[in-house]
C-alpha cells in the first residue's frame, strides 16, 4: 500500500535557524501515527509541511503518491483530501451548521447534499443538538467536537490533530479520543496526532515518531517506543528527565 | 446658559418647520458625504484587504503612508484638491472647483486612508488563523481570502462608521473646494459656521441637531445591515 507521506532530506529554516531536518520519513496509511517530542522539537512544522501549509526549503515531499511541486492546482487537489484540527480550533462566525458546511460549500456541493452530510458528521460526534447554536458560544470541548465534525464532513483521507485535547477537560478529552479511534477504525482515515501528551499517544497510536531538536530520532510501533526505546533522548523524555 | 437652551428650543422648531433651504442643504450634505464614502469604500476595502493578504513590493511603505494620511487635516486635503482642480491645476480644464464633485473628491481623500488602513489592520489581525482553517477545509486561495474578509467584517464596518463620522463632521475641506455657495455647495457644517458668524445661534443649533440625527441614523443603518455581527455581542462580563 502506498504510504500517505514520504519525506526525503527535508530541511526547513526560519531565518538562520534550522528548525527541521528530516532524512527519511514514511507515514503508513490508515494508522494512527503520533508525532511526539518536547516543545520546539519541530512537530508542528513537520505537520504543516505534510499538510501543505508550509513549504520546505530543500528535499522532496510525496503526498498520497504524488511528488509535490507546489503548483496551485495540485495543492488544492491534495489539500482537499486532508483536514486539520488544532488545539484552539477557529470557528467561523455563524452557526455550528455554517461551520460544518464550510468545507462542503467550498467544494461546490449542492444544498441537498450538504445538509445530510452535516447532520451525519454532527451525529457521529454526538453534537446534533447543537446544529443551530452559535459556534463561538460553545465550550472548549464542544468546540473541538464541532471542529472534528467539520473536518469529517468532507470525508478526508488524512486527519491532522495538533494537540486536539490540550485545552479541554479530561471527560471531553476521553470522548474525543474515542471518536478519533472510531474515525480511524470505521472510516479508515489516517490520523496524524501531534502531541506531547505521552499517555494520549500511548492510548491512541499505532505508530510513534519521536522528534528532538528538529530531527526524527526514533520511530516504531507504540509498543516498541514506549517499552523499549533505543535512543537516549527518547528514554529521557519518556521518563520525564531532561537530557541536558 | 439661557441662550443655549433658547437656541436648542428654536433649533427643534426649525427642524420641525421643514424649512426648504435647510432640506436642500441637508440633501447636499448627504449626497456629498455618502458619495465620498461609497467611492472610498469601493477603493479602500479591496486595496486594504489586498495589502493585508499579499506580500507585494512597496506594501509596507504604502501602508505607512496610508496610516499617516489617516490623520490628514481636512483643510490640507481641501488644499490638495483645490490645487489639482484650480484653473491652473492639472485637472483645471474640467471646471470642477466650487461644485459638489470637488467636495466629493476632497472627502474621498479623507475617507480613503481611514477605510484602507483600518481594513488592512482588521484583516491582518486574523488572516493566518482564518486562512489556515479555510485552506485545511479545502478552500482555494480565493475562497480563503474571501473567508478572511468575511470574518473581518465587523472591523470593516467600524472603518466605514469612523470614516463617515469624519466626513459628516468635516468643514475645512468642503469650505475650501466647495466655497459654501447657497443652493449649490452649502452643506450642514459650512452652514453652521456661516449662521454662527451672522449671529443666528438658534439656526446654527438647529442645523447642528440635524447633523447629529443624520450621523446617528446612518451609523444605525450600517449596524442594522450587519445585524448578525452584533447579535451576540454582549460585551465583557465583569464580576
Amino acid at each position: 500500500m502506498t504510504p500517505v507521506f514520504k519525506l526525503h532530506k527535508i530541511i526547513k529554516r526560519y531565518g538562520q535557524r534550522e528548525v527541521l531536518h528530516i532524512d527519511e520519513l514514511t507515514i503508513p496509511r490508515q494508522k494512527i501515527c503520533a508525532i511526539l517530542g518536547p516543545n520546539g522539537s519541530g512537530k508542528t512544522t513537520l505537520m504543516r509541511i505534510m499538510a501543505l501549509l508550509t513549504r520546505n526549503d530543500t528535499g522532496k515531499v510525496d503526498v498520497l503518491g504524488e511528488d509535490i511541486h507546489w503548483g496551485k492546482e495540485q495543492l488544492l487537489k491534495l489539500r482537499r483530501q486532508m483536514t486539520m484540527v488544532t488545539q484552539t480550533s477557529f470557528m467561523f462566525e455563524g452557526s455550528v451548521y455554517d461551520n460544518v458546511a464550510f468545507g462542503l460549500k467550498v467544494r461546490g456541493k449542492k444544498q441537498r447534499e450538504i445538509r445530510p452530510a452535516v447532520e451525519k458528521s454532527l451525529q457521529l460526534l454526538g453534537m446534533s443538538a447543537f446544529i443551530a447554536a452559535d459556534a463561538r458560544n460553545l465550550s472548549g470541548g464542544e468546540r473541538q467536537k464541532v471542529a472534528i465534525a467539520r473536518a469529517l464532513a468532507v470525508e478526508p483521507r488524512v486527519l491532522f490533530l495538533d494537540e486536539p485535547t490540550a485545552n479541554i477537560d479530561p471527560q471531553s478529552a476521553v470522548e474525543i479520543e474515542h471518536h478519533v479511534q472510531f474515525i480511524n477504525r470505521e472510516l479508515g482515515t489516517t490520523i496524524i496526532l501531534v502531541t506531547h501528551n505521552l499517555f494520549q499517544a500511548r492510548r491512541l497510536a499505532d505508530e510513534v515518531f519521536f522528534m528532538w531538536d528538529g530531527k526524527m530520532v526514533e520511530q516504531g510501533s507504540a509498543k516498541e517506543i514506549f517499552e523499549q526505546p533505543q535512543d537516549e533522548r527518547t528514554r529521557s523524555f519518556l521518563s520525564g528527565e531532561t537530557v541536558f | 446658559m439661557d441662550i443655549i437652551i433658547q437656541g436648542i428650543k428654536e433649533g427643534f422648531l426649525l427642524v420641525w418647520s421643514m424649512d426648504p433651504k435647510i432640506i436642500q442643504i441637508t440633501l447636499v450634505s448627504l449626497q456629498v458625504s455618502l458619495s465620498a464614502l461609497f467611492i472610498a469604500a469601493c477603493l479602500g476595502i479591496p486595496i486594504g484587504a489586498a495589502l493585508a493578504l499579499k506580500d507585494m513590493p512597496g506594501r509596507r511603505l504604502f501602508l505607512n503612508i496610508t496610516y499617516t494620511f489617516m490623520g490628514l487635516p481636512p483643510v490640507l486635503a481641501g488644499l490638495i484638491v483645490y490645487l489639482v482642480l484650480t484653473t491652473r491645476g492639472p485637472l483645471g480644464q474640467f471646471q470642477l472647483l466650487f461644485t459638489p464633485a470637488a467636495m466629493i473628491c476632497a472627502q474621498i481623500l479623507l475617507a480613503f486612508p481611514i477605510i484602507c488602513g483600518l481594513t488592512a489592520r482588521t484583516v491582518m489581525a486574523q488572516r493566518q488563523e482564518v486562512y489556515d482553517t479555510a485552506v485545511t477545509l479545502g478552500a482555494s486561495r480565493r475562497q480563503a481570502a474571501w473567508a478572511i474578509i468575511r470574518e473581518s467584517r465587523m472591523g470593516i464596518i467600524a472603518a466605514l462608521t469612523t470614516a463617515l463620522g469624519r466626513l459628516v463632521a468635516e468643514v475645512g475641506a468642503v469650505m475650501l473646494v466647495g466655497g459654501n455657495i447657497e443652493g449649490s455647495t452649502r452643506v450642514l457644517t459650512t452652514s453652521i459656521v456661516l449662521e454662527t458668524r451672522m449671529g443666528e445661534d438658534s439656526r446654527a443649533i438647529g442645523i447642528g441637531i440635524i447633523l447629529l440625527v443624520i450621523s446617528f441614523s446612518i451609523i444605525l443603518i450600517i449596524n442594522l445591515l450587519e445585524k448578525r455581527s452584533f447579535k451576540n455581542d454582549t460585551g465583557i462580563q465583569v464580576t
